[in-house]
């Protein structure tokens, strides 16, 4: 069946990211100047904005800072996933991404609960970063 | 951002903003004691005041401390009635000079104050999702640039897209510390009758969602003494409103503005 989802929308400022995911890898700029691990990317650091920049890779392990659980389907295409749910991880490396958790039941998760990267391959081009608890 | 359904966020089901509120509210839960034990009391006092405004969507559905927490989650740990309504409507404030308003019918509100504070970063990046977010800063300008302290306000009408905004903006206001809304919610306080009464239209959970204007024209209606039965004063026994206090809010918890209303 035919990825039922909304994908990414991949442009000249995200693209670096996705592609990492492909791989699988969470790539994040780093600033040259001051050592910042900025995300979403952007043309200069904020907080000394400075320009140069080199690319990391992640360990792919963070923490939950929040969550919230969907019992309402806003799009069809999460229908079947009910309850599911969204948070927002902060990587040992300092970003923090909006993703699912995965692999326990919303009753499971908490705030500060230790996770690592578990990669959905939803389409040949496109990988999800999705977190499971950290065992 | 809130109604975008083929950006980044929605790749994991993220939409709207009851999900945005949703992951400041659990974070909020995590960091100080708040959560539906001190969110039923804010509903259901917004609830009673409907029930004394006939315009009001919610008038004649009251609503019990029960019938909240059976009540089903949209999304968790938001409650179907921690939401605001979805409506279609119409509100108007007229905003004349002082000098032609004198002339006027009806006793005109007055804008003694106002203040802005728009921290703006997204929801995913922000650390303010549990205050102070740009409400304290705002308040601080608006009560400032009017004169008075908080101890004169008589009332207030705070923007309610959902019922923790108007904890963790009361709570940025100073009425309370982190985590203390619970017990000075509970005392009936932001009811009728209460001491300090909140959104006395019903507000955008219990009225109509009017974005700003919800509570900015109730404010400006308490003000002119056009309330009727939810009329601050002898009707509902509370203070009679001399000084009301207004917010708005935008984005999840990214804009804030605040506004003092006072009569002449």
């Amino acid at each position: 069946m035919a990825y039922n989802k909304p994908l990414p929308r991949v442009n000249g400022d995200n693209q670096e990211f996705w592609e990492g995911c492909r791989n699988h890898e969470l790539k994040f700029q780093q600033c040259a100047s001051c050592g910042h691990i900025r995300f979403p990317a952007s043309l200069v650091c904020p907080k000394c904005l400075c320009s140069d920049f080199q690319s990391i890779v992640s360990t792919g392990t963070g923490k939950v800072y929040t969550y919230a659980v969907y019992h309402v389907a806003f799009h069809q295409g999460f229908l079947e996933d009910l309850p599911y749910v969204v948070a927002v991880v902060e990587l040992q490396e300092g970003p923090r991404l909006l993703t699912n958790i995965v692999g326990c039941s919303p009753e499971e998760v908490s705030c500060e609960m230790p996770v690592t990267v578990a990669w959905e391959n939803v389409t040949p081009d496109i990988s999800l970063p999705m977190f499971k608890p950290l065992i | 951002m809130l109604m975008d359904f083929a950006g980044d966020d929605a790749v994991f089901g993220h939409f709207g903003a009851t999900g945005g509120y949703a992951l400041a509210a659990r974070r909020a839960m995590h960091e100080f004691n708040t959560g539906p034990q001190t969110w039923k009391h804010i509903a259901v006092a917004q609830r009673a005041w409907a029930n004394l405004n006939p315009h009001a969507m919610m008038h004649g559905k009251p609503m019990s401390f029960g019938d909240y927490l059976s009540s089903k989650y949209v999304v968790e740990p938001l409650r179907l009635p921690d939401n605001c309504l979805v409506n279609d409507g119409g509100r108007a404030v007229i905003i004349t000079t002082l000098e032609r308003a004198r002339d006027l019918r009806h006793r005109p509100a007055v804008i003694l104050g106002l203040g802005q504070h728009n921290p703006s970063v997204q929801v995913t990046q922000s650390g303010t999702l549990t205050g102070s977010t740009g409400a304290r800063k705002a308040c601080e300008t608006a009560l400032s640039m009017a004169g008075v302290t908080r101890d004169d306000v008589d009332a207030c009408q705070i923007y309610d897209c959902f019922t923790y905004t108007v904890e963790l903006t009361l709570q940025d206001y100073g009425f309370f510390g982190p985590g203390e809304g619970e017990s000075w919610f509970s005392e009936g306080t932001i009811g009728p009758g209460g001491r300090m009464p909140v959104n006395t239209s019903g507000g955008q959970l219990s009225e109509a969602y009017y974005m700003g204007l919800t509570p900015l024209s109730e404010a400006t209606m308490q003000i002119m003494g056009r309330c009727k039965d939810r009329q601050l004063g002898p009707a509902t026994q509370t203070k009679e409103p001399s000084i009301i206090l207004v917010s708005d809010n935008g984005g999840i918890l990214q804009a804030h503005s605040c506004c003092v209303l006072g009569r002449i």
